[in-house]
């Protein structure tokens, strides 16, 4: 999707301006409103339920941006992300428990950032390993190869043999302290909150702007035909393999940093179901469009929580209701993805854009 | 060396169950396209309707009877209602649509049946093992095996002698030309879903009566997607012998690997052999290979 029309009587006169990100004054205020919305008003005001909301959403966008370059820039079909944000978690939760540091890292709280940046690598590699059959197959193919990945990961090396490392059984459990950047042990839900904004704020300007370099456009062309890409010079394995290595990469970086927020890691974190979830979100959101991801996420999981809301007040009446709200909400989950595909298939992304254009056309929309 | 011809047996007689889910899968894709990752929904859909109808003290031909043909009315609802409107979509959608179908039924499913493991009380099949030979066989395995094997001629027979089956098998081979000649597409494609929903519902009713009737039943649903690899995404003979080869690779990989990889290694054994299978040859054994390099 190219970028909102521009408003009458705003004209650029060269390439920086063109390219620019906030190209007009009003969208510069807008996006200046939203930061100090998010970085200050948000956290002062709202509540702690509010918070981790926000902390599911910000987990979702980071787990939805490698599917959605994958599948939206580099047309690569995935259904198994969620083993590459396992295997990112485990990375991290491994180094930090079991690492034999240096004291003055640990002193210095280094130790958790430096395991982020290890897990996001073994992440990417790993996905790599798994985008190999790419170079050979694709489309349904591909599909499945993804799925073996997420079997072959989560259901038996992480579940056999990961999971067995240091005694310890099913779980990692992470005791409070072991999590701390710097000077700040990530103790609640609200330094939690702010190191979320500050990934997903790096990790999508950092993809944005991947996506209009070389690279990016390098995958667009395989997406839209790979053969044409081909003949253009692009050397697709090349591309194919790397645009697995940053969705991994990505996925690495959310699974690290998902473990903040929870007291304890199991292989359950990331089923089947959480691999589905993320490419729902992304067709709920828009395919192809960074603006697809982050409204999807929010849309999927304010859903829920809505849906949550409104089974409790119902649960008097049923107690049953509580118990499966967990099928209601894979149900939901099930006919709402459909629902998109058939009424709305440009996802919730084309909504906003024309939006957009509607006001900066407005009143000569023609 | 006994244990080797056991483990063949069963994983032959599983086999069977699992190529007659792939025939359904095979045939969905074959006529209209669809890739449908939601077969495993559609297992534990008519088994579980098939064991409630059971339950009630209907004979368990009758309910099989009875599930088969719920089965059909929902597989012509899902075609009609789902389906029908993403003709010609590309690829991902229509995919997506049928993961967003397969936890819908699940959902579906688990509201009403619960998740606890239920079992086919009195047993269908005896409880007395079979002895051939030296090999001793369940009879559940044996007529398991009997019944998916008479479905699948049945089916085959439906393919090879009546109009509606031949109107399918044309569509499957060039659809603009089975159009011209007046073959209605819109009726095959319900009728491909019609059959696919029937064969996952006798094979999830059969599977549960092997071990018991759970969420995990569509799990083993879920693999038929390595046999049809294996045969071929649109070879009908390659489905049913990739159904036959992965229920006796599961089986052996179950006995003779369990002991280096304990675990799971039954389960995931089929997806690791299609993923390495897929980098050699990546159009199965019997299907279409179209020269496109990438």
């Amino acid at each position: 999707m190219s970028t909102a029309f521009l408003p009458c009587g705003v004209y650029h006169e060269n390439y920086p301006q063109d390219h620019a990100w906030w190209q007009t004054r009003f969208v510069r205020g807008k996006m200046t409103l939203l930061f100090l919305v998010l970085f200050v008003g948000f956290p002062l005001f709202a509540g702690p339920y509010s918070i981790s909301v926000c902390n599911q959403i910000g987990y979702t966008i980071l787990g939805a941006l490698g599917v959605q370059l994958l599948i939206g820039y580099c047309g690569q079909i995935t259904l198994g992300h969620a083993a590459f944000l396992a295997v990112g978690a485990y990375t991290s939760t491994l180094l930090v428990l079991e690492f034999p540091w240096p004291k003055f890292l640990t002193d210095w709280g280094l130790a958790y950032p430096i395991s982020i940046i290890a897990a996001a690598v073994v992440a990417g590699l790993w996905s790599v390993l798994f985008g190999l059959p790419s170079a050979k197959v694709k489309g349904f193919y591909l599909i499945l190869t993804t799925m073996a990945a997420q079997f072959i990961t989560v259901d038996f090396i992480l579940t056999q043999y990961v999971s067995q490392i240091g005694g310890r059984g099913q779980a990692f459990s992470l005791p409070p302290g072991t999590i701390k950047i710097g000077p700040w042990v990530i103790d609640n839900e609200r330094k939690v909150y702010f190191m979320m904004l500050v990934l997903v704020v790096l990790c999508v300007i950092g993809l944005s702007n991947l996506l209009r370099s070389r690279v990016g456009r390098a995958w667009v062309a395989i997406r839209d035909n790979d053969i044409s890409a081909e003949v253009m010079g692009i050397n697709i394995v090349k591309y194919k393999l790397l645009a697995f290595f940053v969705a991994g990469f990505v996925g690495g970086i959310a699974g690290a940093f998902w473990i903040s927020n929870l007291a304890a890691i199991s292989p359950e974190h990331f089923p089947w179901f959480w691999s589905l979830w993320l490419v729902g979100v992304i067709l709920i959101g828009g395919v192809g469009s960074m603006h697809g991801t982050i409204f999807g996420s929010m849309f999927m999981v304010v859903v829920m929580e809505l849906l949550q809301i409104a089974v409790i007040p119902l649960a008097d009446i049923y107690p049953k209701l509580l118990l499966d709200f967990l099928f209601i909400k894979e149900a939901a989950f099930g006919l709402a993805i459909c629902a998109f595909l058939i009424f709305e298939p440009n996802g919730l992304a084309y909504r906003w854009w024309q939006i957009k254009n509607y006001f900066n056309l407005w009143p000569f929309s023609y | 060396m006994e244990l080797f011809f056991m483990t063949l047996t069963t994983g032959i007689m599983v086999g069977g169950i699992y190529a007659l889910v792939a025939l359904g899968w095979v045939l969905i894709y074959k006529c209209s396209g669809v890739l449908n990752l939601a077969m495993g929904e559609l297992t534990l859909i008519g088994a579980y309707v098939s064991l409630s109808f059971y339950s009630m003290g209907i004979p368990f031909l009758l309910s099989l009877l009875f599930s088969l043909i719920i089965g059909f009315i929902l597989g012509v609802l899902t075609e009609r209602i789902f389906l029908d409107r993403l003709i010609g979509e590309p690829i991902l959608s229509v995919i997506m649509v049928t993961v967003g179908l397969s936890f819908f039924f699940k959902g579906i499913v688990e509201l009403i049946w619960g998740t606890d493991t239920r079992v086919f009380t009195p047993p269908v099949f005896p409880l007395e093992p079979i002895h051939i030979g030296p090999l001793i066989i369940g009879q559940v395995y044996l007529w398991s095996f009997v019944a998916a094997i008479i479905l699948l001629c049945l089916f085959m027979a439906f393919f090879q002698y009546t109009r509606w089956g031949l109107a399918m098998q044309a569509t499957a081979d060039d659809e603009m030309a089975a159009l011209s000649l007046g073959v209605s597409a819109r009726f095959v494609y319900a009728t491909a879903w019609a059959i696919a929903f029937m064969a996952a519902g006798v094979g999830g009713t059969l599977l549960g009566n092997i071990n018991g009737l759970n969420i995990s039943v569509g799990y083993l649903g879920l693999l038929v997607l390595p046999a049809v690899v294996l045969g071929g995404l649109n070879s009908v003979p390659g489905a049913i012998m990739g159904g036959i080869i992965i229920g006796v690779l599961q089986n052996l990989a179950g006995a003779y690997l369990d002991r280096y990889f304990p675990g799971g290694v039954k389960e995931v054994a089929p997806f690791a052999f299609m993923a390495i299978f897929l980098l050699f040859k990546p159009y199965g054994l019997w299907g279409w290979e179209r020269i496109e390099r990438v």
